[in-house]
């Protein structure tokens, strides 16, 4: 065999190991969480696993599809992103209603929103992932997300330590689009304003002769369900940097950095978050489960093998990005999995904001990305 | 880029240490019965636990 055929094919040992590594990591952890915290915390890192493994079988992206609207008046990934969000309000809004012990994502309309998702907005496009795209291309071996989720982490316990002061700059109550209504009536109306944007952005890319690839499709209706799952497994909707933020915050304590001294540490959630497991959040564990699902998909069907390293400029952007993306998730209240996903699902106002924002932010992200080598 | 030290090598040894760094967190902190998230305490108003003013 050459030299150059043996670099083209996989080495099927290394990829063996990781497989194996991250199968074992995956029995133990789920030892560790049954044991503390049952079937029920089994299954939510069992959900993290699936959607890890989902989100790279079929390269689902905001950032890419974001950018693809931007620059070149693409609308079908568009599309399917609210296709999902309204497969997921379909259950999200009336769930007391229907009997489920469970409620949607709301949160305040403050100017931390604005800026937070300006700027997660600017970092998804010099990263080139968003919250989850960082996430699950990093389990899956990326060369960029190495350098992207240390520095997300970093960003979002910054963005822990300065949100109390930015809420203080000034915020109102969180509002639900249809709240005075019935549940059946706000659900309705919100299902409708989102499969609405949804079929908008369809037909757009129809009448301009773009093709709505089959996989968005199928994804879009895995991942909710998925979502749902997850819904009604942890009594919230799905959310992922929190977990970062944590993790962040517990190796900070590790070095000796007082951070429970900080506002946000001393509320009672943060706090609880920050005294247990990192395996008893809800956020963490999935998180985990979604680097072990992307991997083990990853080293199963050779992906490890063929990450390469971005050029170094790539590279001081995805820092850059990635420090944007935590402050900012922090400071708008999550990323496009918990803000903009969960928020427009659960009918408040603020996903619908966070999206019009971190599009904003997006658009001035891909102006500089020419600096970064890309 | 190319180069000998493969983002591959850097996945491994990142993935080893932070999921060390994991069992050591599970194993020296308290657990809890059921897996919560911040918004579960308190007066929050947003899904991190931000309590309403």
């Amino acid at each position: 065999m050459s030299q150059s055929a043996a670099t083209k094919l996989p080495a099927p040992s290394s990829e063996m190991f990781v497989f194996a590594l991250l199968g074992t990591v995956w029995l133990v952890v789920a030892g560790l969480v049954g044991l503390d915290t049952g079937a029920n915390g089994v299954m939510l890192f069992g959900l993290g696993t699936a959607l890890g493994a989902v989100f790279l079988v079929f390269h689902y992206g905001f950032a890419s599809g974001w950018r693809a609207f931007l620059e070149a008046g693409q609308t079908m990934p568009l599309a399917a992103h609210f296709l999902l969000a309204a497969l997921c309000a379909i259950i999200f809004i009336p769930a007391a209603s229907i009997g489920l012990s469970a409620s949607g994502a709301l949160a305040p309309i403050s100017v931390s929103l604005f800026i937070g998702a300006f700027a997660f907005g600017i970092g998804m496009q010099l990263a080139n992932g968003c919250g989850s795209g960082v996430l699950f291309t990093f389990g899956g071996g990326s060369g960029r997300m190495l350098v992207v989720l240390p520095f997300f982490v970093i960003g979002s316990v910054l963005g822990s330590l300065v949100l109390p002061s930015v809420l203080a700059w000034g915020q109102l109550a969180p509002v639900q689009i249809g709240g005075s209504f019935s549940p059946l009536v706000r659900t309705l109306l919100n299902v409708g304003l989102l499969a609405g944007v949804s079929l908008l952005f369809w037909l757009y890319g129809q009448r301009h002769d773009q093709t709505s690839p089959r996989r968005l499709i199928i994804a879009s209706v895995a991942i909710a369900a998925l979502c749902w799952a997850v819904f009604i497994a942890s009594g919230h909707p799905w959310g992922v940097t929190f977990g970062f933020t944590l993790w962040g915050a517990k190796l900070a304590s590790a070095m000796g950095f007082d951070i429970a001294s900080y506002t946000f540490w001393q509320w009672p959630g943060p706090a609880r978050a920050l005294a247990h497991s990192v395996l008893a959040d809800t956020s963490s564990l999935m998180d985990i489960g979604i680097l072990i699902g992307a991997g083990l998909w990853a080293a199963f069907t050779g992906v490890l093998h063929r990450q390469r390293w971005p050029n170094w400029r790539q590279l001081v952007g995805g820092a850059i990005g990635g420090v944007l993306m935590g402050v900012g998730a922090r400071l708008a209240f999550g990323c496009n999995i918990g803000a903009f996903l969960a928020g427009t699902a659960s009918g408040s106002l603020h996903g619908w904001l966070w999206f019009a924002l971190a599009l904003g932010g997006s658009w001035v992200g891909i102006r500089l990305r020419p600096h970064f080598g890309f | 880029m190319t180069h000998r030290f493969l983002p591959k090598t850097l996945f491994i040894v990142t993935m080893t240490l932070f999921f060390g760094l994991v069992l050591v967190d599970h194993l020296t902190s308290p657990t809890l019965q059921s897996t919560g998230a911040p918004s579960d305490l308190g007066n929050a108003c947003a899904p991190c636990g931000a309590p309403c003013t």
